[in-house]
């Protein structure tokens, strides 16, 4: 009797984009992903981290990608660039992302726009290449890392969660779009992690902040890998049935 | 200090503010209000300051010295 299992998350031969590579979910998914058998194109704007990131992982080839997705009209030349190198894509994982936590009155607009450029334009510039046969022949993944902040107000986060949510309604819909073609595209929606935005929120609370924060989080802080290993599901045959959803990994943020 | 009075007011949602004004006088002396004097430490004088920083001055006065400061060594 064959007792053997295929690992349902295998990702061997996929060629894989993910931005934000250089740290935080984007690194740890890029590093899963990896492990799994992809081909990694990474893409940053930390040029150093990048490469070194690129050189530590196993399997591969693996690329490099240095760009700065505020430039949402150099994105169509990038992906092109991506497939020149390592292939046509089976998936993109966008877990690039910024913020700015300021009252609503306080924010500037190019502080905004900024905001929305890289978590929202961005991430439909990248994905709607998908939809080219060049690009990904089908069959393929999209996930976009959004937020809790998408589904629950926080004050201060009004451009991250506009910016956020936003991402929920453009995979819904390019779902729909994609699906003929057997591409899924979907969300995954953090609760805090520990990555370097949230350590750079951190900084400016004291201990009782930072302890009434953690307690929203029934399962405490979350780490990097607890969303990468969320992506690898729904990237890999596993998400197989899943698309226009939003999975929420947030240790119980939002069940309060 | 003038345009540091009006910006603050600005901040604090008051007509005026003025020099001696203890900053935990004002309702709306928050969190929110903190990050605001941050992100204009940063725009204006070109400084860099913690939220905890900008919390532990006592007036309207102190935190423009503190910003001045500040502007001065970067």
């Amino acid at each position: 009797m064959d007792t053997s299992f295929p690992n349902p998350l295998d990702l061997a031969g996929r060629h894989c984009l993910v931005t934000g590579a250089a740290s935080g979910i984007g690194r740890a998914t890029a590093e899963l992903f990896a492990a799994l058998g992809a081909r990694v194109s990474l893409v940053d704007c930390n040029e150093a981290s990048l490469r070194a990131l690129a050189e530590a992982l196993p399997n591969g080839p693996h690329a490099c990608h240095v760009h700065d997705l505020a430039d949402v009209d150099g994105i169509d030349d990038l992906v092109r660039d991506i497939v020149a190198g390592l292939g046509p894509l089976h998936s993109v994982v966008h877990a690039a992302g910024i913020q700015s936590v300021l009252p609503a009155k306080d924010l500037k607009p190019e502080v905004w726009r900024r905001i929305l450029a890289v978590n929202t334009e961005a991430a439909l510039a990248l994905a709607r290449n998908m939809a080219r046969k060049r690009i990904c022949q089908g069959g393929g993944a999209v996930v976009f890392i959004s937020s809790v902040m998408a589904l629950a107000g926080s004050a201060g986060a009004v451009a991250y969660a506009m910016s956020k949510s936003a991402l929920h309604g453009l995979a819904r819909s390019l779902a729909l779009e994609l699906a003929p073609q057997g591409t899924r595209v979907n969300c995954i929606a953090p609760g805090f992690v520990r990555t370097p935005m949230l350590e750079r929120l951190e900084r400016d609370w004291d201990a009782s902040q930072r302890e009434a924060v953690e307690a929203l989080h029934p399962l405490g802080f979350g780490e990097p890998q607890d969303i990468a290993q969320a992506a690898a599901f729904l990237v890999a045959a596993t998400g197989r049935w899943i698309t226009g959803s939003v999975l929420v990994v947030d240790g119980g943020y939002l069940a309060k | 200090m003038d345009t540091f009075l009006k910006e603050m007011a600005d901040i604090l949602d008051e007509e005026s503010v003025r020099e001696n004004d203890r900053l935990d006088g004002f309702g709306s002396w928050d969190s929110l209000a903190v990050l605001s004097v941050v992100a204009m430490a940063d725009s204006r004088y070109h400084a860099t300051f913690s939220a905890r920083e900008i919390r532990g001055v006592a007036t309207v006065g102190d935190l423009y010295r503190l910003l001045s400061a500040g502007a001065k060594a970067g």
